[in-house]
Formats: structure tokens, C-alpha cells, sequence
């Protein structure tokens, strides 16, 4: 995208309004997200700015309350995911041989799962929670991102500083930490966020699919809400559509600052997005 | 006196980057007969497979190309881009380099050359795809019926390489560029090659770009030595490699093995970064104040025989 | 060589299947508060310890672990995938018929979307640069970065809702009941759905054959096929397009899993009544038998392309022999 730094302080910009939400809530949200406060279905007005939903909650509460599970979801899902990704591909490529050869094969297999289908299979089993959804993405997750990362950890393990550094003695996890590690970084830190928001999305996802955590705000339940009950038929746009907008205008953020990042890094690789 | 097919006057080709231009070729000017073959020697870095890429308009859109590259009464740098794709392949070929990253691994050898004729001369596929057979024989590869149906990645490098010239044969170039032909083959293949050019050089004009001198001796009547862009010495082949002029040709063949192997000192310089005077001056051993303060010209010292050195001023 | 790359080919697809029949079973079987009460559960407040007993005799549960392990597992390899809850059905039946309905727009979508995904990849990675470039790029990050559902719906609404131009959903109408099916009405039901995965799939496979053709633009080839005087839409055509489409089949897989994810979602709300759809249905009401079995489906799909694509890429790629892995 064009306009290098414009992108990304904007972008970066725009999280860091959702994340000052996210953190204000309790703050800005003039009603509780789970109280009674008025009639059912009623329109916007003065009192309610978006009006209220079937449970007479206020839906512009509910909507700022939201964003704290939407960037829950995404960030500690993407921390567990790259931290996870990194460590198995940093070990994976470094050690290479058996130990390269069993974990690739191994993922392989597990690879073959379809990702969704699992973690919808995986969060019923656990029961649907808030922090279970995140860990799940996170684990389930990372199994793409070793791939990437160990072929980098390749290229970097041979390279001469590496080399020169065990010629010295150095033991694995010394030259893994502090000479493999830092080599990566750039591209674990791109990946962090198009990480965080694909998992945002698959997070709310499975709230739209009923598999969210009952006891949170999330935007994915307020849209299966409000189209499961009369909102697409009774024309209650004001329900609908905030939550998906909200999410919609979130993950373009991310991903536009994402693209800044790497463009930041190197303009001239295009990487595999996710 | 022999018919001048190709005329370059002042050419200059230069690559923006992010830290300067990059000045492959300085200011270039070149001739060559209708039945001649001209040797350009010279190290990595010179320019000397630029200068062959530019004959062609085979270089990148943003390059920066300056001159005129006469050649039929018209300047190729000027005709239209249609014009142009009309005499590649036909009036003008090019051997290029990498035969191992040249050809399409895709499609089969005879597709390849085929496409060629095809393209150029309107015969429909099975014609042109008997008459790729008959230049893959003409470059003597044996089998050529099988080996037309066969990939690239089951050729060996002599053999790709054949492929190679038998494909820029393909239409009859009154005009022929080799662009390191002999790179990378074993002493056995590099002689063989050598003896097909000698035979395919006798009916054309050809610009054979090299840095194996041995190959330029065998196969040249004039040799031009590039070095930083531009000639250093230009003249018969005889007379270059017999009695060379210019001190950096002699260091070259100083450091040939069987003349004692002496490299010459230093390395050459950024293209970008050109230094003051005389190109050469910071590794010439016959260095004198004045090489590093002016630019040298073209000087004559011999029939046909230049060279770019303050020695001869 | 051909017959024992199969071998080892099926015996892997096997290994990989047999894996997700071992991870659901016991994923199932080591749920706390077994599955068979978590879906009494939905039904009952409490549910009788009478209701429960006569359920797990039926099911099973009552025997011990690996002796349901067996069954299980030879019962998959033998067409038996356990009975749903919910529709009182053996599972793979229910599967089967639903699938047919998934693949009537899967199918379509998956086709147009590498058509033209391919399509418009290889011309904005060939000009790369131009404004077409840029507004192709950016327009399909745009699309990308919205959320499927969110997309689905707002199709839905725009194209149904406001418009009026399609159905609001289901793969018949109502007259169905009286004249039977007529595959008019359904084309019409299912045009949405089609074009709704189809937007969402472009976006993938569009940024693959954008890489692929920047990649194959460098290469040495395309000089020798200017060199011989092609023009520049020839080259694209004949020596960029199929250098660049091979890593489109080795990706095959993971377009594949990101369709079926998708279908969940685009079927969902248009009340198609496809795998998508049973999926939902399932989860509303945890019928776990039945998930359980889209699950291995679902991976049965993926193994399917896996193989198809492993078999297909020699087939374009003249360089590897069939029994190579290709993607390592």
C-alpha cells in the first residue's frame, strides 16, 4: 500500500482508538452491558444511542464492551500462537535431522485437519470460555506459522556468524536465543499481527456460530443475536450493523498496519499473508 | 572493405539505484562488418553483457539508454517496440547466458525452438517443429528427433547450450550475440562449442561476449577489451592479443595459466563510484600522474589498433 | 514406481485419517460430563438418570474404553460413523446427503474463483505497478480483511432484503412443496451462496498467482522468449501462466480447508442445507456423534485434494516424477 508512513501510523492509530474502548469501557459505556434498561427492540434515541436488543440491553454498551473480548481474542491468541510457532520452528530448523524430521511429520498430519471445524469440535469439548477460545486458536494456530518460521531459522543456521558462534562452543539454546532469535524477529513481529487479526475474527466467529463465551460481550453473539432473532426480517439495522462494522473496520486496520510493517522490513519480499 | 552491419555511436546505458546510477557503459563506440566476429573481453562487472542486452532493447524499462545503435540504416533505439520484436529472433539473435535458467522447464526443447520459426517465418507447428529438428542436428546433438520431445532439465550444459544456439539459428540472424557461451562447461564441451561457432561465425556478423581469452583467439578477427564500462583497447584480434596496448589487457593475459597466472592487483571498481582520470589507474602498473588526472581517449597505435591510455598520448 | 508411490501415498492419507479418527474419539470419550449428558443437557434441565442410563446403553458408553475404541475405529473404516443425536440417523448418512448440497455451490464457487482468481492474478502481477495493479491489490485486501460472515450477510441483505433480487434463503421455494424440485429455483436460491464463496475465495487464490507470476517474471526464460521476438501477452500467456500456477496446486489443501470453514459461515446464513449448515445445526445442539463425523469428513475432503494435487502437479511439472514430494 502506498503511502508508507501515512499507513502505518494511521492504522496503528485506528487499534490504538479500539484498544483505548477496549480499556475505558466500564468508563464510556453509559449503561452495563447485562442490565435491563428500558424496553425491548427499541429504536436509537437520546438515551440509547443504538437502541436496545431483545434482553431491552443497551446496545451501544454492549457494543464498547465488545471490543475487549474482539482484541482478547485476537492478541492473546496471536501471542500464543507466535510464541508457540516460534519456539517449535526456532527448534525444529536449528536441530534439524530426527528432530526436524518428527516434528514436520508430525505437523503434516495434524495439518491435514481442517483448522475450523477442529477448534469448533476442541471448544465443545472444553466448554466455550473466553480464555479456552484463545488457547485453542492460539495452539491450533501455530502449526502454520512453524513452517514459515523454521524455513527462515534454515537459511540463518548456516549462515556464518551462527557457525563461527558453535566453532566457540556456544550451546544451542545460547545461539538460538541470542543469535537465531533476533534474525527472525522482524518477521515473528509481522506475522503477531496478522495473526491478531485473523484470530479476532475466527474469535468472533465462533460467537456468531453460538460457541462464544456466555458469560462476555462478543460482538460474533450480538450479530448471531440480532439476525437469529428478527433482526434481518424486521429491518433493525441499528443491531446488526454496528458489531459487524465494528469488527469489519478493526481487521482492516490490522491488516493495513500489518502491510506497513512489512513494507517497513523489506519492501521488496512479499510474504504469504498468515 | 567489408559492409558495416552494426554501428553503436556513443552509447550509454545506465541503471538508476538507490544509491546512484549505475553506469554500465560509458559513452561506447562499436562496429561491426557483415562477416566479422568481434570478441568483447572482459571480467565480471565490466558491462560487456549490458552492452548485448542493449543491442536488443532486452533491458529493463527504467534503464537509461542514451546513443544511437545503428543497425540496417535504422537506429534501434528509436524504432517502435513492434518494429523491434520483428527483428529479435530474426535479423538479430542472442545466445544468452545461463543455459541452465534460459530455457522454459516446461515445455519440451523442439516446442521452444519451433515457437521461434513459428513466430517469424508463419510455418504452422509441425513444419516448424521438423525444422527445430533439423537445427538440433545442424548443432550436432545427436538423436535430434528424440531429443526435440525431451525437457530442458534432461539436457547436460553442453548439450543446453547447443539448444541455446541451435534456438538463435533458428530464423538465419544476419546478426549474432553469444553471450558466454563457454562459461561453466568442461575443457571437452567448451571446445566443441568452440568448433560449432567457428563454423556458424563464417555466415554471419557476431558479437561474441567472453571472458576465456583462449575462446576469443580461437575465434575472433577483432577483440575489444571492456573494462569499467568502457573499451579499453579495441583492435585486430592478432594485434590485441599478440601485442597488447593497453596495460590491462596485458595484466589479463598475464594471468592466464599458461602465461604464469599473475593476477592483477586491486579489483574493479563501482560503476557507480567511477574514479578520477584514467579507469584503470588505481591497479596500473605503469601508472603516472597525469592517468589520474585525465580522462584518456582512444588512442591509435596500430592499423585498426586503439587504445585508452596515457602511455599513447 | 507408479504403483508404490500410491502405496505409500494411501498408506499416508491413511495414517493422517486414522489420526483425526484417534483425536475425535477421544476427544469424545474423555469429555468431562460425557457427551451424552451435555446434549440431554439442551433437551432436559436435569436430565433423568433413567433417560441417561438407556442412552449410553444405546451408545455404548457402558463398555469399557478400548473395547469402544475398536468398534469405533473399525466401524469408520467400514461406513459406520456412529449415529447422530439429533436426527436419529447413522451419521455418514446424514453427511452424505448434506455434502450433495454443499458441493451444488461449492463446486461453482470453487471454479470460478480460480478462473478468475488466476485471471486477474497473473495481469496485476504482470503489471505490477499500474494502477489496475494497485486497485486490484488493494481492492482484494479490502475484501479479505472482511470477515465472511459479515460479508454473507451483508449480500444477504443487500441482494435479498432491499433488492428483492434473490431469495432470502433456503435452496427451494415454497412451491417446491407442490410442483417438486425445479432447478431453476434452486440455480436461483443458489446464486448467492455461489457468489458469496466465490468472493471469498478470489482473494486467496488472486494473491497466490500474483506472487507466483512476480516470482516467474525474474526468471532467465522470459528473456530467451522476449529475445525471440513474442510479445508481451504471448509470453504472459504461454511461458509465465504455467510456471506460475504449480504452487497453486500444492496450496490446494489449505484452499480447501479455508472453503469448507467458509461454507459454515455462507450456509449458515443463507439456510442452505449443506455440510455448513448441518455443522451449526450440530453445534446448537451438541450433538457430538455428529460433529464428530463432519470433522473426519472434513479431513477426508482435505486428504482427497492432497492427493489429487500430489497427482495432478507432474502432470504439469515436467521436472518431477510422480512419487516426489513436492511440498517440501
Amino acid at each position: 500500500m502506498s503511502g508508507n508512513n501515512l499507513s502505518f501510523y494511521l492504522s496503528f492509530g485506528v487499534v490504538l482508538i479500539y484498544a483505548a474502548f477496549a480499556l475505558f469501557a466500564p468508563i464510556i459505556a453509559p449503561f452495563d452491558p447485562f442490565m435491563i434498561s428500558g424496553a425491548p427492540l427499541a429504536s436509537p434515541d437520546a438515551t440509547h444511542l443504538l437502541g436496545t436488543n431483545d434482553l431491552a440491553q443497551d446496545i451501544f454498551s454492549r457494543l464498547i464492551w465488545g471490543t475487549r473480548a474482539t482484541l482478547f481474542l485476537g492478541i492473546v491468541g496471536a501471542l500464543i500462537s507466535v510464541t508457540l510457532g516460534t519456539v517449535i520452528g526456532i527448534v525444529s530448523g536449528y536441530y534439524g535431522g530426527m528432530v526436524d524430521e518428527i516434528i514436520m511429520r508430525f505437523l503434516d498430519v495434524v495439518m491435514t485437519i481442517p483448522f475450523f471445524p477442529l477448534l469448533l469440535v476442541l471448544t465443545i469439548f472444553f466448554r466455550p470460555g473466553i480464555y479456552t477460545s484463545a488457547v485453542l486458536m492460539g495452539i491450533l494456530g501455530s502449526i502454520q506459522g512453524v513452517r514459515i518460521i523454521r524455513s527462515q531459522v534454515l537459511s540463518l543456521a548456516v549462515a556464518d556468524f551462527v557457525v563461527a558462534t558453535k566453532a566457540l562452543g556456544a550451546r544451542g539454546s545460547y545461539i538460538m536465543a541470542r543469535h537465531i532469535l533476533p534474525g527472525i524477529l522482524p518477521l515473528v513481529g509481522v506475522k503477531f499481527v496478522f495473526s491478531a487479526q485473523h484470530f479476532m475474527l475466527i474469535g468472533i466467529g465462533l460467537g456468531f456460530l453460538g460457541m462464544g463465551d456466555p458469560g462476555v460481550v462478543d460482538w460474533g453473539q450480538m450479530i448471531n443475536r440480532a439476525s437469529q432473532n428478527g433482526g434481518v426480517i424486521l429491518g433493525l439495522w441499528w443491531w446488526l450493523f454496528p458489531p459487524g462494522l465494528a469488527v469489519t473496520f478493526l481487521s482492516l486496520a490490522l491488516a493495513w498496519f500489518g502491510y506497513a510493517c512489512e513494507d517497513r522490513i523489506n519492501p521488496r519480499i512479499q510474504m504469504m499473508r498468515v | 572493405m567489408e559492409k558495416v552491419l552494426l554501428d553503436v555511436r556513443g552509447l550509454k546505458v545506465g541503471f538508476p539505484t538507490m544509491d546512484g546510477q549505475v553506469k554500465a557503459s560509458d559513452t561506447v563506440d562499436l562496429r561491426i562488418a557483415s562477416r566479422e566476429t568481434l570478441a568483447l573481453l572482459g571480467e565480471t562487472g565490466s558491462g560487456k553483457t549490458v552492452l548485448g542486452m542493449a543491442i536488443l532493447r532486452l533491458l529493463q524499462p527504467n534503464t537509461i539508454i542514451e546513443g544511437e545503435i545503428r543497425f540496417l540504416d535504422r537506429d534501434l533505439l528509436t524504432i517502435p517496440e513492434k518494429d523491434m520484436r520483428k527483428m529479435r529472433g530474426k535479423e538479430i539473435a542472442i545466445v544468452l547466458q545461463n543455459s541452465g535458467t534460459s530455457l522454459n522447464p516446461v515445455y519440451t526443447v523442439g516446442t521452444q525452438i519451433a515457437e521461434a520459426i513459428s513466430l517469424h517465418q508463419g510455418l504452422k507447428k509441425p513444419a516448424a517443429l521438423s525444422r527445430a529438428v533439423e537445427l538440433l542436428d545442424a548443432v550436432r546433438i545427436p538423436d535430434p528427433d528424440r531429443m526435440a520431445r525431451e525437457y530442458p532439465h534432461q539436457f547436460s550444459g553442453g548439450m543446453r547450450e547447443r539448444v541455446l544456439i541451435a534456438l538463435a539459428l533458428a530464423c538465419n540472424p544476419s546478426f549474432l550475440i553469444a553471450d558466454e557461451p563457454t562459461k561453466g562447461l568442461d575443457s571437452v564441451t567448451r571446445q566443441q562449442i568452440l568448433d560449432l561457432f567457428r563454423e556458424i561465425n563464417q555466415d554471419r556478423a557476431v558479437l561474441f561476449i567472453t571472458h576465456d581469452i583462449d575462446a576469443a583467439a580461437a575465434l575472433a578477427t577483432r577483440v575489444a577489451v571492456m573494462y569499467a564500462g568502457e573499451f579499453a583497447e579495441i583492435g585486430p584480434a592478432a594485434a590485441v592479443l599478440g601485442h597488447p596496448a593497453h596495460p590491462y589487457t596485458r595484466g589479463l593475459l598475464a594471468s592466464l595459466p599458461e602465461r604464469g597466472m599473475r593476477a592483477i592487483p586491486g579489483s574493479a571498481p563501482s560503476l557507480i563510484t567511477l574514479p578520477e582520470g584514467c579507469r584503470f589507474s588505481p591497479r596500473c602498473t605503469s601508472v603516472s600522474e597525469r592517468c589520474t588526472l585525465e580522462h584518456p581517449g582512444l588512442v591509435r597505435v596500430g592499423p585498426g589498433h586503439y587504445a585508452r591510455c596515457m602511455l599513447y598520448d | 514406481m507408479k504403483l508404490t508411490y500410491i502405496l505409500r501415498r494411501l498408506l499416508y492419507s491413511a495414517a493422517a485419517f486414522g489420526t483425526s479418527v484417534i483425536i475425535t474419539f477421544f476427544l469424545l470419550h474423555l469429555m468431562p460430563g460425557d457427551y451424552i449428558t451435555q446434549y440431554l443437557e439442551q433437551i432436559y434441565a436435569i436430565a433423568p438418570p433413567e433417560v441417561v442410563q438407556m442412552y449410553n446403553q444405546a451408545y455404548g458408553l457402558d463398555r469399557p474404553l478400548t473395547e469402544q475404541f475398536f468398534t469405533y475405529f473399525s466401524g469408520v473404516f467400514h461406513g459406520d460413523w456412529g449415529y447422530s443425536l439429533s436426527y436419529s440417523r447413522p451419521v455418514l448418512e446424514v453427511i452424505s446427503e448434506k455434502l450433495f448440497w454443499t458441493l451444488v455451490i461449492l463446486l461453482p464457487a470453487t471454479f470460478l474463483s480460480i478462473i478468475v482468481g488466476i485471471v486477474i492474478g497473473a495481469y496485476s502481477g504482470w503489471k505490477r505497478g499500474s494502477k489496475v495493479d494497485l486497485a486490484l491489490l488493494n481492492g482484494m485486501i479490502f475484501l479479505r480483511a472482511i470477515p465472511s460472515y459479515w460479508l454473507a450477510l451483508m449480500i444477504l441483505l443487500i441482494f435479498s432484503y432491499y433488492l428483492g433480487i434473490f431469495p432470502l434463503g433456503g435452496y427451494v421455494s415454497l412451491s417446491a412443496l407442490d410442483t417438486g424440485i425445479d432447478p431453476i429455483d434452486v440455480l436461483n436460491h443458489a446464486a448467492l451462496p455461489i457468489f458469496t464463496l466465490f468472493l471469498f475465495s478470489v482473494t486467496g487464490i488472486y494473491y497466490l498467482m500474483r506472487n507466483s507470476i512476480l516470482m516467474t517474471v525474474g526468471e532467465d526464460y522470459i528473456v530467451t522468449a522476449r529475445a525471440k521476438g513474442l510479445d508481451e501477452l504471448t509470453i504472459l500467456r504461454k511461458h509465465a501462466m504455467k510456471n506460475a500456477m504449480l504452487p497453486m496446486v500444492t496450496s490446494v489443501a489449505l484452499q480447501c480447508a479455508g472453503m469448507i470453514t467458509g461454507s459454515i459461515f455462507v450456509e449458515t446464513i443463507f439456510s442452505w442445507p449443506g455440510l455448513g449448515m448441518l455443522t451449526f445445526e450440530a453445534l446448537k445442539i451438541r450433538d457430538l456423534p455428529l460433529l464428530q463425523g463432519i470433522l473426519l469428513m472434513d479431513t477426508l475432503i482435505v486428504i482427497i485434494a492432497n492427493i489429487a494435487a500430489d497427482l495432478i502437479y507432474p502432470l504439469i511439472d515436467p521436472r518431477v516424477e510422480v512419487g516426489e514430494d513436492v511440498r517440501k
